[in-house]
């Protein structure tokens, strides 16, 4: 009946993790669908940008992403110090990954509202497929500011197996959503390559 | 003979009763995440949807059946045939086979107490709800959608259609797609992760890699839908530009999108069906499913293939040879699996000792009409065929014994083989077997014409059609057929709800079925399993053992995890023994969500933005309630 | 029991194919008039012999699984044998089939029917759909048509088309496979008649509320009669003959009529609806919905929704001396 032994530890990976992996590969085929988009249009047109439409700025989009894709590193920062059992440090490099993420937030909302006239989304395709590129990604850096806003309360409160899964899972779908983030930066920036 | 302490086995089915029980009358419904009640809600909401596409059927067949119809208007024509695509499509079939068959199924086929995600699974249910109650509400307002179900631009944008009613059809589908996701990530991580001790993949049952199958397709096809709503809606709502070309936008854009989801959705609709039909013929047949492994395989190669064949339904497009001839080969590529299925189940019934109750019956009836629609679907793959037929009746005639004679009467045979197990009771074998000769007529009577009618030029989608053009006698049988058909559903919902209350009392194992929904009461208690099996073959209420074994542990209270509200997690391939999770039970918080959701969708409808961010911002907030329930620590 | 049902459907899938042969109007996809449509219409009889035979051996396996029902004591598992049935019906003959299938079809087949290469025909037509009429051009001469296509016998024609509003589909299914019409883009079809008639066609791709009404006909002519034709539907309008008829041409040039539609040779240059100028040498009015006779020309004119609800054109609130010389003019436009 070893079958029926349970392990010490857990083998396997928990099922909010999965349920976690399986929702952000439909994220993944969304945006997937975004860039397979702006390539069609891209193809179907003779000059990308249009005439009239600048081409994109490259400092600022890159400078901004790097800072977001770092935040990477303590967002798992966190995710080591929870499963070892250290809330405080968990819940520091929480909030250090939040205030990078929303200052890059602030910092996309400024230049959109600077520059959504300079790539004219309601005259061309170009500038609709670049808006709502850029405001999907956006929106999903801010659910990820909301989910880590409420595992850093949560975990301030006390450290439990289930508030752990969900760290594992909001770090896993930051990791993604930081990888796509580049990928959304390299197609903006495709008209410059 | 193994003696049992029955009455040890009894304290502790005492106990689980205690710890499963449901909250009492409407309130229990309302706030349930049992899945066998969710099973039972989406059910009874899609066969209501059901009946609503059906009366759409009938009358566009009523104003078909004489020339110069002047049933409905071309208007009122142009949203009843769009909502019946709509309804039967996202509101009928795929809710019932996954969230009623599915899920009142799969935790007992694999031996679970509940799906992985209870809560969300109830999410699910509100969430279709919802979304249904919100794609008729415009169309009993008059703003139904009514540029057909796959909604071509430029014809769906606010030039050519300037109301609301394709408003309501884009942010209905977003709203419909959100159900279809959460069931899809729940049913897999509920198959990876939650199958009984010894339940390796390859002893899974083949109705559950029908449901992975479907799930995983699910979850690659329907964001291309949700981004193309998105477009529409944004051109449509703000002025943006995706499919118009003067401004640099592509009206073929939507089709190509449209079809990367649509074409999947099609094998979503079918593939359940074929496990229900691989769930049903071992049990008629008595023997075990011929070339398992491969069936399994097939099943999932179907979805798989289907991704890449999309393009078929645009041929008459002006699309390069090129392209033509790789769509060509998919789609007859994608044959192959279809085909390797359906020869092992005839040979699993040949070979075995047929028992043509009323479930097998339909199951003959499914082969009969998918084998006929997926002939015609392999001509569709004949390109210059294709570019002949393709938007005349022919197809209509095709998808419809696809979908109707191949996805539908496995449902009708699965609402028979079931019932006992659902309700406790046997329908009545006679009725039954007349109700699928009623349907199976009715069925060829309304479908089989079509391809006639097609070949003589009948273009699809028209609200009528002249006299002297050869189709006037054929549209009248199909109407007479539809009625025919009608009265066999009729039948076979007469049965059922009589049987209900004046059936012979079912046991567990009418039918003397492999599968371990067999191995529980009927009705199954709401813990589903006393003790969880341990399983050793795909069979596993053929392995008589086995079970025995399994009574000789409840009595033993060896997992029988009766502490809490317990189910077992295991590996994924092998299904050894992980640990043991603690289940949410009632809960609120699905409903509440989902009532914050549908808040949102109206009010993007209606073009109120800021009150639309702040419904979502209340979504946020009820998430935060729904996760300040923990399970208990250990 | 499941064998009798599935013999009904072979029967009528038997009987069906004679019973289409001698019962179609002239939109009928098995009544070939070109050599591009006789190869599509060969190719389905030949699917159809081989969807029958696929179909007849699964209906003989289930009649055979019913004969076999009630039999004693059998294998509870399946064997290699028959996995290898299996393999053999499900995988290998399916294949060898399908191969035949796509290189007959996909490449033999798509030959005959594809689409001409520009200039690589003798005659040209230009075809612009509307919501709901087809407007037919002839390029080299000032012909401008709708709904009514003339081409000479055995002349291959190269069909240029293309939409002013939304998707439709050009479908003549006695001459040839539907082409798409879409914003934005010129698709080609090869139109040939082999013999003289009236060939019927319609939208095939839903474009709004009166997609059921808007068919086109096809006519081919010997060479001699449609030169005539042509050189005819190039003249400018026809003066109208009687004081009747120049009474309807004020009344023509006066409502809005002229605002919508073109009468060549007149003022009126409007390019919403077809044009008009000879207009009374069509056999239909309306893309075939209705006759072109005095009588349903008057009907049509004085209530276009009363015959195709949701049509573009107004109904005008013209007297009943209008109406009969505006119709009176209309008849004179040969």
């Amino acid at each position: 009946m070893s079958e029926l032994a349970l392990p010490q530890a857990r083998a396997g990976r928990p099922s909010g993790w999965w349920g976690t992996a399986l929702f952000l590969a439909t994220e993944v085929t969304l945006f997937g669908t975004l860039f397979g988009t702006f390539a069609y249009l891209r193809f179907k047109a003779v000059h990308w940008p249009p005439p009239g439409i600048p081409e994109p700025e490259v400092l600022s989009p890159v400078v901004l992403t790097c800072a977001l894709a770092l935040t990477s590193v303590p967002v798992q920062a966190a995710l080591v110090s929870a499963r070892a059992g250290r809330a405080r440090r968990a819940v520091a490099a929480l909030v250090l990954a939040l205030v990078v993420q929303s200052g890059y937030l602030a910092a996309q909302l400024v230049l959109y509202a600077r520059d959504v006239d300079r790539v004219e989304p309601h005259r061309t395709a170009y500038g609709s497929i670049v808006v709502t590129m850029l405001g999907v990604h956006a929106a999903h850096v801010a659910v990820g500011i909301l989910l880590e806003l409420w595992l850093a309360v949560r975990l301030a409160q006390g450290l439990t197996r289930y508030r752990v899964v969900g760290l594992a899972s909001t770090a896993l779908y930051w990791h993604v959503v930081n990888a796509l983030a580049v990928l959304v930066l390299l197609v903006e920036l495709s008209p410059r390559l | 003979m193994t003696v049992v302490d029955v009455a040890g086995a009894r304290t502790r089915t005492d106990r689980l009763e205690r710890i499963w029980a449901h909250r009492p009358g409407v309130t229990g419904w309302l706030t349930t995440t049992d899945h066998k009640r969710i099973g039972l809600l989406y059910l009874f909401t899609t066969l209501a949807f059901f009946v609503a596409g059906g009366v759409e059927a009938l009358l566009i067949r009523t104003q078909l059946a004489a020339p110069n119809g002047t049933v409905l208007s071309p208007s009122s024509y142009n949203a009843v045939m769009t909502m019946h695509g709509v309804t039967m499509i996202f509101l009928f079939v795929i809710p019932m086979t996954t969230g009623a068959f599915g899920n009142y199924l799969v935790p007992l086929m694999i031996g679970a107490r509940d799906m992985a995600f209870p809560r969300m699974n109830a999410l699910s249910y509100w969430l279709f709800l919802a979304s249904g109650c919100f794609l008729y509400a415009g169309l009993f307002a008059g703003s139904g959608p009514n540029a057909g179900w796959f909604d071509y631009v430029p014809l769906a944008l606010r030039q050519y259609d300037p109301g609301a009613n394709i408003d309501v059809y884009a942010l209905g589908l977003i709203f419909n797609g959100m159900s279809s996701t959460a069931a899809a990530i729940n049913f897999i991580t509920t198959i990876f992760k939650l199958r009984a001790p010894g339940m390796s993949m390859n002893r899974m049952p083949l109705f559950c890699f029908a449901i992975l199958a479907v799930s995983f397709s699910l979850l690659f096809a329907l964001p291309p839908l949700t981004i193309n709503c998105v477009f529409l809606e944004l051109q449509r709502q703000i002025g943006f530009h995706f499919f118009d070309v003067a401004h640099g936008g592509d009206p073929l854009l939507w089709q190509y999108l449209f079809w990367i989801f649509g074409h999947p959705e099609v094998y979503i609709i079918v593939l359940p069906a074929f496990g229900i039909a691989t769930s049903i013929i071992p049990t008629f047949a008595q023997r075990r499913m011929v070339a398992f492994p491969l069936v399994a395989i097939a099943e999932l190669l179907v979805a798989f293939i289907g991704f890449g064949v999309f393009a078929h339904h645009m041929f008459a497009t002006g699309l390069s040879t090129i392209t033509l001839i790789f769509f060509a080969a998919a789609s007859m590529l994608v044959v192959i699996p279809s085909t390797i299925q359906v020869f092992a189940w005839l040979f699993t019934v040949t070979g075995g000792r047929p028992d043509f109750k009323a479930p097998l019956l339909f199951i003959g009836g499914f082969i009969v009409f998918f084998v006929a629609g997926g002939l015609s679907g392999i001509m569709f793959a004949a390109i210059p065929f294709d570019q002949a037929l393709t938007d005349t009746y022919f197809v209509v005639a095709h998808f419809h014994f696809i979908i109707f004679g191949a996805a539908v009467f496995p449902l009708l045979g699965g609402l028979y083989y079931w019932f006992p197990k659902v309700t406790g009771r046997m329908y009545h074998e006679g009725w039954a077997q007349a109700s699928f000769w009623v349907t199976f007529v009715g069925t060829a009577l309304t479908f089989f014409p079509m391809h006639i009618v097609g070949l003589l030029g009948m273009t699809r989608r028209v609200y009528t059609y002249g006299p002297g053009l050869g189709w006037s006698g054929y549209n009248l049988a199909e109407t007479v057929g539809a009625f025919v058909l009608a009265a066999g559903l009729l039948l076979i919902a007469a049965n059922l709800a009589l049987s209900r209350f004046r059936g012979e009392p079912a046991d567990a194992d009418p039918f003397f079925g492999g599968t371990l929904e067999w191995t529980v009461p009927s009705p199954p208690p709401p813990y589903n399993f006393a003790v969880v099996p341990l399983v050793t073959s795909p069979y596993p209420n053929w392995d008589r053992a086995d079970r025995e074994a399994d009574a000789l542990r409840l009595a033993r209270g060896d997992l029988v995890l009766d502490e809490g509200h317990e189910t077992p997690s295991s590996t994924v391939r092998d299904a050894r023994l992980d640990e043991i999770l603690e289940m949410p039970s009632d809960s609120p918080w699905p409903l509440a969500v989902a009532a914050c959701v549908a808040l949102v969708f109206v009010m993007l409808l209606t073009r109120h933005a800021v009150v639309a961010g702040l419904a979502a911002g209340l979504t946020a907030i009820a998430l935060c309630g729904w996760h300040l329930q923990e399970p208990e620590e250990t | 029991m499941s064998g009798r049902g599935s013999r009904v459907a072979l029967g009528l899938l038997a009987v069906g194919p004679l019973a289409v042969a001698g019962c179609g109007g002239n939109q009928d996809v098995l009544h070939p008039a070109s050599d591009p449509q006789r190869a599509i219409t060969h190719l389905w009889w030949i699917m159809l012999i081989g969807a029958g035979i696929g179909f007849g051996s699964v209906v003989l396996l289930l009649f055979l699984g019913w004969a076999r029902r009630n039999r004693p004591g059998l294998s509870k598992t399946g064997g290699s044998r028959e996995t290898g049935l299996v393999v053999l019906f499900g995988v290998a003959i399916p294949v060898v089939v399908l191969v035949l299938l796509f290189v007959y079809a996909d490449v033999f087949v798509m030959r005959s029917t594809a689409a001409p290469r520009p200039g690589a025909t003798a005659m040209t037509v230009r075809v612009i759909a509307h919501q709901w009429f087809w407007e037919a051009r002839y390029p080299g001469t000032d012909a401008v048509t709708a709904n009514e296509i003339h081409i000479p016998v055995g002349v291959p024609v190269d069909l240029v088309g293309t939409t002013d509003d939304v998707i439709h589909s050009f479908w003549v299914p006695e001459l040839n496979r539907k082409i798409d019409l879409i914003p934005g883009r010129t698709n080609r079809i090869l139109l040939e008649a082999d013999r003289p008639g009236r060939y019927r066609g319609q939208c095939s791709e839903f474009c709004g509320l009166q997609h059921a009404h808007m068919a086109v006909e096809v006519v081919a002519q010997p060479k001699a009669r449609f030169r005539a034709w042509l050189r005819n539907q190039a003249r400018a309008a026809r003066a109208p003959a009687t004081a009747l008829a120049r009474r309807g041409r004020s009344v023509f040039l006066a409502q809005a009529c002229s605002g919508c539609h073109t009468i060549r040779g007149t003022p009126a240059q409007g390019s919403v609806g077809p044009d008009l100028t000879h207009v009374a040498s069509r056999r239909t009015l309306a893309a075939l919905a209705i006759p072109n006779t005095p009588a349903e020309l008057r009907r049509w004119i004085a209530d276009p929704q009363a015959v195709k609800p949701g049509a573009k054109m107004p109904g005008l609130r013209l007297s009943g001396a209008q109406l009969r010389a505006l119709v009176a003019y209309l008849d004179g436009l040969r």
